[in-house]
């Protein structure tokens, strides 16, 4: 014991390792979460892909197998592609939005030499919301006649403006984007500020020295040091954006017309009709879409660096 | 002329009015949910600037009590300590073995747990659903308490696993040759020493077990079984005429997670930033 308490560590730790090879004391450690993980999450998202070549009308799935079929339906669904679409509308939209709004106000609250904290947890807010709190305090905002926007609308003369923010098609999708963006970039600034903590002040004051502007050390300092912090924050956008559920669902429900429908709701509405096939096919390829999406973005900037 | 030190000044100043209009627009919904909530529906009709004549605190009487308020409180407030215990349990477990154990698997399941985090909601949906009615859970809190347990590990495992790396090597070896087992390490030793971390999790999954509501919806059917979000949805709806409580809602759904959210600011703040910067 004294002996191997002396020798270098890293020689004992293959010791240990070797000592141990088939000790099943790790996956004791592991075999409650993981069986947890993976009955409750992993199991039915693999269940998902795999009974979607299934009829499945009821609750339970039957082991009628039948290839393609709903794939086949989904993709000439002219409805699915409408949702995909405003999923792309929403994450163009949200990497846009709550990332570059977050930035700005990060750098913003870093040059401040104290009062910092005050401001990140005000402007931090809403996003600690449920997705229900956020899209029934934005069905208040936009309320036709009791509702604050309108009111505001009115009263300093834009009466011309007021109008049914939920209601009409051409303007839903974005109201809806407007309560999401809301409760985002608040995410993204508390994300960008610890960045730019990090950064080393000497790159700054040799940036001074050479006598740059405001704009030019935005563009040509911070935002090149942050570079892993944008490919984290851009990708919480695609997973998010390309994922939206809750406030759509609940403040148009993918209406006026489907002119605000996603994929997650289109999903569900398959799941409320008991229309399980469709309903895994499409959520089949929303997750392939998504993971694919994320996955290759990290990649590529890992390449890129 | 202006000195260098008054242009300075003057610059933060300029700063310091951008940062407060941006938080004022950020809150003014709140504020005005707030406001609002305090108001008679007929207040609430005739006009959405006003202030309440009186502030009507009657609303939140009729919502707690009349409205089933307090019943779906508890069931959201059980749901999420039961979660949290299981996630801080298991979680922590798992990472422990995934952040300083060797074993064959080790990175191919951390991945596969990994992967979890980026599922949409609906990915999972139609077969939990189809479980929960084979295992008879539908219209249980099991269901939601398994469910957002499982949801919450990907995240938990990562958060804890990578606290858990911080430690020297030497510590462990020290425990060893004081012979300790892994289990008594980790527990005498490891987690007592983690209780930020662990703390910062147990919110994090509090939060996120309080704010679901998409499973909810469809493992929970009986009113006497429903979360917060769920008995919210009940009394909203643009056809829903009685808007003073479907108001005073809100703020009790939400009142809970700012609470938390102003005692343990740091713990959230700092548990965001070291999940995303790792």
């Amino acid at each position: 014991m004294i002996e191997s308490a002396v020798r270098p560590v890293a020689r004992r730790a293959v010791a240990v390792r070797r000592r141990r090879r088939l000790s099943i004391v790790p996956y004791l450690f592991i075999f409650p979460a993981v069986s947890l993980y993976a009955v409750f999450n992993f199991g039915p998202v693999v269940a998902t892909v795999f009974f979607s070549f299934f009829r499945w009308e009821n609750i339970v799935p039957t082991a009628d197998f039948v290839g393609l079929k709903h794939y086949i339906y989904i993709l000439r669904d002219p409805l699915f592609w409408n949702a995909l679409g405003h999923n792309v509308q929403f994450l163009v939209m949200a990497v846009i939005v709550p990332v570059w709004t977050g930035l700005f106000l990060a750098v913003l609250m870093a040059e401040l030499p104290r009062g910092r904290s005050v401001y990140r947890s005000l402007l931090f807010l809403p996003a600690i919301f449920s997705g229900v709190v956020i899209a029934y305090v934005w069905q208040w905002i936009y309320h036709p006649f009791a509702g604050i926007l309108n009111q505001v609308l009115k009263t300093i003369g834009l009466d011309f403006l007021a109008q049914s923010w939920l209601g009409e098609p051409r303007i839903a999708l974005f109201s809806t984007f407007v309560a999401y963006a809301w409760a985002s970039y608040g995410y993204s600034m508390v994300i960008f500020l610890a960045g730019l903590q990090a950064i080393d002040p000497e790159i700054y004051d040799a940036a001074t020295m050479d006598g740059v502007n405001f704009f030019q050390k935005l563009f040509y300092v911070t935002v090149p040091s942050l570079r892993d912090v944008f490919t984290f924050v851009i990708t919480l956008r695609i997973l998010t954006a390309m994922g939206v559920f809750g406030v759509i669902f609940i403040l148009t429900g993918g209406g006026p017309f489907y002119a605000t429908d996603v994929i997650s709701v289109y999903v569900y509405r398959h799941i409320g009709n008991f229309e399980m096939g469709w309903a895994t096919a499409s959520a089949t390829i929303n997750t392939i879409i998504i993971v694919t999406m994320a996955t290759t973005f990290i990649r590529w900037r890992e390449r890129k660096a | 002329m202006i000195g260098a030190r008054t242009m300075r000044n003057l610059y933060f100043v300029f700063i310091h009015i951008l940062l407060a209009s941006a938080s004022l627009i950020t809150l003014v919904p709140v504020f005005w949910i707030i406001i609002t909530s305090l108001k008679s529906n007929k207040e609430i009709r005739e006009s959405a600037l006003s202030l309440p004549t009186s502030p009507r605190f009657q609303n939140y009487v009729d919502a707690w009590v009349g409205a089933n308020f307090d019943r779906y409180f508890l069931n959201s407030v059980i749901v999420g300590i039961f979660t949290v215990s299981l996630v801080l349990t298991v979680g922590s477990l798992a990472a422990y073995a995934f952040a300083r154990m060797n074993f064959p698997g080790n990175r191919l399941i951390f991945t596969l747990i990994f992967l979890g985090m980026t599922f949409p909601e609906t990915a999972r949906l139609g077969p939990l659903l189809s479980m929960m009615y084979k295992l008879k859970l539908v219209d249980t809190r099991w269901a939601l308490v398994l469910s957002y347990a499982a949801g919450s590990l990907p995240f938990a495992i990562l958060m804890m696993r990578s606290f858990f790396r911080g430690f020297p090597e030497e510590l462990e070896q020290a425990a060893r040759i004081d012979g300790c087992s892994n289990l008594q390490f980790f527990i005498r030793i490891l987690l007592p020493l983690s209780t930020p971390a662990l703390s910062t999790l147990g919110i994090f999954a509090f939060m996120g077990s309080w704010n679901e509501f998409l499973e909810a919806l469809l493992l929970i059917n009986k009113d006497s079984l429903r979360t917060l979000p769920l008995g919210l949805m009940n009394f909203q709806g643009i056809n829903y005429t009685n808007y003073a409580l479907s108001i005073t809602g809100i703020i009790i759904t939400a009142l809970p997670v700012i609470v938390v959210y102003i005692i343990f600011q740091r713990r959230f703040i700092e548990g965001l930033t070291a999940g995303s910067l790792k």
